[in-house]
Order: C-alpha cells, then sequence, then structure tokens
C-alpha cells in the first residue's frame, strides 16, 4: 500500500461517482451512455494503476484492451439501439420508454 | 506526480463537462479529451498499448460514433434535463470527494490485490500465451456486436 495506488483509486471512485451520478439525473439517452463510458474511464484507470503499483503492467495492459474492445462493442451495440429508440418514439427522452406497447 | 495529479484532474474534469454540458457535440468532445489524457496518464504509467488504444479507440472511434449517433438523431433542446441536477452537483461532488480520501486508504488496506511481482518478458507473451482465452473471448463479443448492429439496421421486406 502506497500513496501512488492511494491517489489513483481515489480519482478511480470520482470518475465512477460522476458516471453514476449523471445515470441517476440525466434523461437524454446519449446523455446515459456517455456517463456509462465515464464509469469504464474509471475502471480502466483502477484496473491499470493497480497493475502499475504491484508491478503486474503487462497483465494490466492486457485486462485494459480486452475491456476496451469489449467497450467498443458495447459502444456500436448501444448507439444502434439509441438509433432505433429515436425513429420509434421521435424523441431521446427516457421517460418515454416507459410507454413502450407491443 | 504533479503531473500525475494535473493529468487525473484532467480527465475528472472533462468527465465532469461531458455529464453537465447541455450540448450533446459539447459533451462529446469533452469526453474525447478526457479519454486523451487518461491515454497520457497510461503512457505515463509505462503502459503504451494500452494508451495507444485508449486514445486511437476510445478517442477516437468512440467520439465519431458519438458524433455520428448526434448528428443522426438531431433532438437537441428535444429533452429538459433538470437545472437542480446541475445545482447541486457541485456540492454532492465535493461530499463524495471528502468521503472517499477518508475512507479509500482504509478501505485498499483490506482489499486483496494481485500480489507484487516481478514480470518479466514482452507484452506480446502475455496478451498472446497466457490470456490466450480473453482473445477468444474477444473475438465472440466482436462477432456479436457486428451481427446485433447488422440485426438492429436490417431493412423491411415490403410484405411485412
Amino acid at each position: 500500500m502506497n500513496n501512488t495506488w492511494f491517489l489513483y483509486m481515489a480519482f478511480a471512485a470520482g470518475l465512477l461517482f460522476v458516471g453514476l451520478y449523471c445515470l441517476l439525473t440525466m434523461k437524454n439517452v446519449i446523455k446515459l451512455f456517455i456517463g456509462i463510458e465515464v464509469i469504464s474511464k474509471g475502471v480502466s484507470l483502477a484496473l491499470l494503476a493497480t497493475g502499475f503499483v504491484k508491478k503486474n503492467t503487462l497483465l494490466a495492459q492486457s485486462l485494459v484492451i480486452t475491456f476496451i474492445v469489449v467497450e467498443v462493442s458495447l459502444v456500436a451495440t448501444a448507439l444502434a439501439i439509441i438509433i432505433n429508440i429515436y425513429r420509434h418514439t421521435k424523441s431521446l427522452d427516457i421517460r418515454k420508454l416507459t410507454k413502450l406497447k407491443g | 506526480m504533479i503531473w500525475q495529479i494535473l493529468l487525473l484532474s484532467g480527465v475528472v474534469l472533462f468527465s465532469i463537462l461531458a455529464i453537465l454540458s447541455k450540448d450533446l457535440i459539447k459533451s462529446a468532445i469533452s469526453l474525447a479529451l478526457a479519454s486523451l489524457f487518461l491515454g497520457i496518464l497510461f503512457f505515463q504509467m509505462n503502459a503504451p498499448y494500452a494508451g495507444v488504444f485508449e486514445i486511437s479507440v476510445v478517442a477516437g472511434l468512440i467520439t465519431v460514433l458519438f458524433m455520428l449517433t448526434i448528428a443522426l438523431t438531431k433532438a437537441e433542446g428535444d429533452v429538459r434535463e433538470s437545472k437542480l441536477a446541475r445545482l447541486i452537483f457541485p456540492l454532492v461532488f465535493v461530499a463524495f470527494i471528502l468521503i472517499d480520501v477518508l475512507v479509500m486508504k482504509g478501505l485498499l488496506q483490506k482489499v486483496p490485490a494481485l500480489p507484487e511481482t516481478s514480470e518479466s518478458g514482452a507484452f506480446g507473451d502475455v496478451l498472446w500465451k497466457q490470456r490466450t482465452f480473453d482473445l477468444i473471448g474477444q473475438l465472440a463479443i466482436i462477432l456479436a456486436g457486428v451481427f446485433s448492429v447488422l440485426a438492429l439496421f436490417r431493412k423491411r421486406n415490403k410484405d411485412e
């Protein structure tokens, strides 16, 4: 345990908080997704910082790269879903999705 | 140490800008800048491959995808975010940072992490030989992503 790890993890927790706050308070679907992106930044920072402090940088790097690939695939799919939502409801408001039918 | 703190503050600051700004384009650009800072930080942590991936894929490709979606949906000003959420954010954030600083040190001592080892060899050895199973997972996820996007954008036949 040293101060560097503490610094990185404190900032990673801050990023996670910013993303969660966005998810809890915003209503625009794209904004919500930006919140998820911010959370994923916090996670990759936490992964790599732990690897760096414990001198396991190579393993942490390969995990971060796997994470980024998964993230890109997620982004592509989610944005396609958002475009479809917009075509259906003509709006990006998440509250209108409560009125889905058939 | 000061550089690291500056870069980390940049990442958090631009992330906050990304979630608080009213314009979606500005949000996407702030997110890209946050990724850029994070990529530079990865380079400083002796992780050049992760840094390259972060800057090229997350700051580049994902921003382009966001811009495309914003251009295709054209619903600016359609959704009104509550002003209260923006106003109370600084208060809540400062409170969280205080709790974070107080609690995190105790938490880190309790959470088990990887033991300290001295790694040897090249990055390629670790990625291709030790983590081969991850690569299979990545392939499966990329294929799943491609097929899901194809399914979401398929055109309807006239008979349907």
